[in-house]
């Protein structure tokens, strides 16, 4: 207190005046103040990261206002045709004129009546050369038919001066997909093939902001990935809604049996391998930017009857790169009897480790950082990656053993902030809708589409043939 | 002058550790605001020990949240500027140890009753929560703020209006020097 008098007293004897206020009792006073102009900068950049943040999880993709509206056509209107049809509903100046669909009483039934109930008086077609040939005026065809007609109908879709977005697989031959980049090219025509992660906001913030802006995960040496699915029966259909066999036949059907589970059947499909490996061997390609220079495959049908399962069930696939940064080996595995972790990529580098997926359930987005990596602090701070969460703590709690000194330390592990809200196809069709308005420009063009077909369609020739298969370059080239 | 010069920087180290407490509780309270849907349900139904039910009522009790949560917020906010700016700091240090309290009352750290969401540290029975509020008493008992705080103008200002014995003057910790 002798201590506390002496300061007051020393400050008094200053003052002049106990009571007076001076100037000195008024800078004291305030000199504190400042800290708040410091604390308000400080939680203004906080603000501005956590926009960041919030900014990058875009939940949806929305196209800009007053665009041109564009008449469309759907060709195919089973599962993944309602699918499209769903997201497309989402997609603002899209005029549906058509559908088309051969289950006349089923398919095409239920789509006409659905897109009524959004106003939409939409022509109902069994053949496309029908379509074709009454409803003018379209501007875009989306078709979601099996494999085996793609080919055939994005060529005279093409020809009569529609631009088409054609689901993945872009044919099941690549003579057929040949031909389909080729008429596009001939005609003018945009053709999109439905590899719809090229457009998805996730897969385009990992691709251009963390793999080729960040460099985050480095050189990358291998990849794995999978889509395992649990035993799903054979699709069924209700007795009253038969297509009559004569017609079945006429689109290439033996029965209808093999009209509602062509994939599984050679010459309609490719197999698991193909509708799902697809996607994502897609993907492998898209983020090394390279093709692959090899494959080697297991696959059987080693659970489903033979009879009504001509493709593999089960199939592991290793492709060997060469990428401009050295050797990259690239597992990948589709699996139909255990769901087991779902679906993901995983790609694999010396700086780090990429993990995502398309779905918003399961893996979604995590990058872990190599402890030896640089920091990825600037990263964090724009919003590219969340803040790591910490992992030593957690292996303190849960590791009770001593640590093998051979062991790496646990990389740091942050989320991927993108969510996505909307129908996975959205920005895909969005992308283009808007390339056929001219304002884009494709994500997924024929050739891409073409050179992913090449990469995956070897797979099933890789296990017949029991051995690596090499790729050429002239293969990729039409 | 040694002992003077030795004082100032008590007193300096005094402002300095209330400038810092006051800084976290202001933006605790800041935080809470601008989290969308915050509330101290969480924490609340988290409780463990003598109060548990209390607090467990509280958290159950969507009228009481309504009161709770905005106290909690707007509170922390005032008792962080007043820690800042130096203003009614034994009032904002009394409130500060309040609060401290009331979160530890929730959730005390006895052995065997430990918080779900893990800690960055290693903590028996005292934690910093418990540390921070010791420094609040520290700076309620001092008068660092009439040395640099707002109190320093609202202690000259009150004397003349209240002739040197208000109340006011306590709860903002000036010291009389008559």
């Amino acid at each position: 207190m002798s201590e506390d008098k002496c300061y007051l007293q020393k400050n008094n004897s200053n003052s002049g005046s106990a009571n007076a206020l001076d100037r000195r009792d008024f800078l004291h006073g305030v000199a504190a103040v400042p800290v708040l102009g410091l604390f308000g900068y400080a939680v203004h950049k906080e603000r501005a990261y956590q926009r960041a943040q919030t900014a990058a999880k875009t939940g949806t993709t929305a196209s800009p206002g007053n665009l041109p509206e564009l008449n469309v056509a759907l060709i195919g209107a089973g599962a993944q045709g309602s699918v499209l049809l769903d997201a497309m509903l989402k997609i603002p100046n899209i005029r549906f004129r058509a559908v088309c669909d051969i289950w006349t009483d089923y398919n095409l039934k239920r789509a006409i009546s659905y897109l009524s109930k959004y106003n939409f008086q939409a022509n109902g077609y069994e053949d496309y050369r029908e379509m074709l040939e009454k409803e003018k005026g379209l501007d875009a065809v989306v078709i979601a038919t099996p494999d085996f007609w793609h080919s055939r109908q994005t060529v005279d879709c093409l020809k009569a001066g529609l631009h088409v977005y054609c689901e993945k697989e872009m044919s099941n031959t690549l003579e057929g997909a040949r031909r389909m980049v080729l008429a596009a090219r001939e005609t003018g025509k945009l053709l999109q093939i439905g590899h719809q992660r090229r457009s998805h906001p996730r897969y385009l913030h990992c691709y251009e902001k963390l793999l080729k802006k960040a460099n985050m995960i480095g050189r990358i040496v291998t990849i794995n990935g999978q889509w395992n699915r649990s035993v799903q029966q054979d699709l069924g259909w209700p007795n009253r809604y038969l297509i009559p066999q004569e017609r079945l036949e006429k689109y290439g059907f033996k029965s209808m049996q093999q009209f509602r589970n062509w994939r599984w059947c050679k010459g309609l499909g490719g197999g698991p391998i193909v509708d799902l490996g697809s996607h994502q061997i897609d993907i492998y390609n898209w983020f090394l930017d390279a093709r692959p220079k090899a494959v080697l495959a297991s696959g059987g049908i080693d659970y489903y009857s033979k009879e009504s399962h001509e493709w593999y069930d089960t199939v592991m696939a290793i492709y060997e790169y060469e990428t401009s940064q050295g050797p990259v080996r690239a597992y990948y595995q589709t699996q139909t009897t255990n769901g087991s972790q779902g679906y993901f990529e995983n790609f694999m580098g010396d700086q780090g480790t990429l993990v995502l997926s398309e779905s918003e359930a399961g893996y979604r987005g995590s990058i872990y950082r190599q402890p030896e990596a640089p920091p990825w602090d600037e990263w964090v701070r724009l919003g590219y990656v969340s803040a790591p969460k910490v992992q030593m703590a957690k292996r303190e709690l849960e590791i009770n053993a001593l640590l093998d000194v051979r062991e790496s330390v646990s990389p740091d592990e942050h989320q991927i902030p993108v969510e996505f809200h909307d129908p996975y196809h959205k920005p895909h069709l969005e992308n283009f809708f808007n390339a056929v308005r001219g304002i884009e420009s494709l994500n997924c063009p024929a050739e891409v589409g073409y050179e992913t077909a090449v990469s995956v369609l070897k797979v099933n020739e890789a296990i017949e043939a029991g051995k690596r298969l090499y790729f050429s370059e002239d293969e990729f080239k039409i | 002058m040694e002992e003077q010069r030795y004082y100032r920087v008590q007193m300096i180290a005094l402002v300095f550790l209330r400038v810092m407490i006051g800084w976290h509780f202001l933006y605790e309270g800041v935080a809470k605001f601008l989290k969308p849907h915050w509330s101290a349900a969480g924490y609340l139904m988290q409780s463990r020990g003598l109060f548990a039910p209390l607090f467990h009522w509280m958290a159950d009790t969507p009228s009481v949240l309504t009161i709770v949560n905005p106290m909690n917020i707007w509170g922390l906010m005032a008792i962080g500027l007043g820690l800042i700016v130096g203003c009614f700091t034994r009032l904002a240090s009394a409130a500060g140890i309040f609060l401290i309290l009331l979160y530890y009352a929730c959730n005390p750290l006895l052995v065997g009753y430990y918080y779900s969401i893990p800690m960055e540290g290693n903590y028996l029975i005292v934690n910093k929560n418990l540390v921070e509020m010791a420094a609040l008493v520290v700076i309620a008992v001092t008068f660092n703020s009439s040395y640099v705080g707002m109190d320093r103008i609202l202690f000259k200002l009150l004397r003349k209006i209240t002739d040197g014995h208000s109340f006011l003057r306590v709860i903002a910790g000036a010291r009389s020097s008559h």
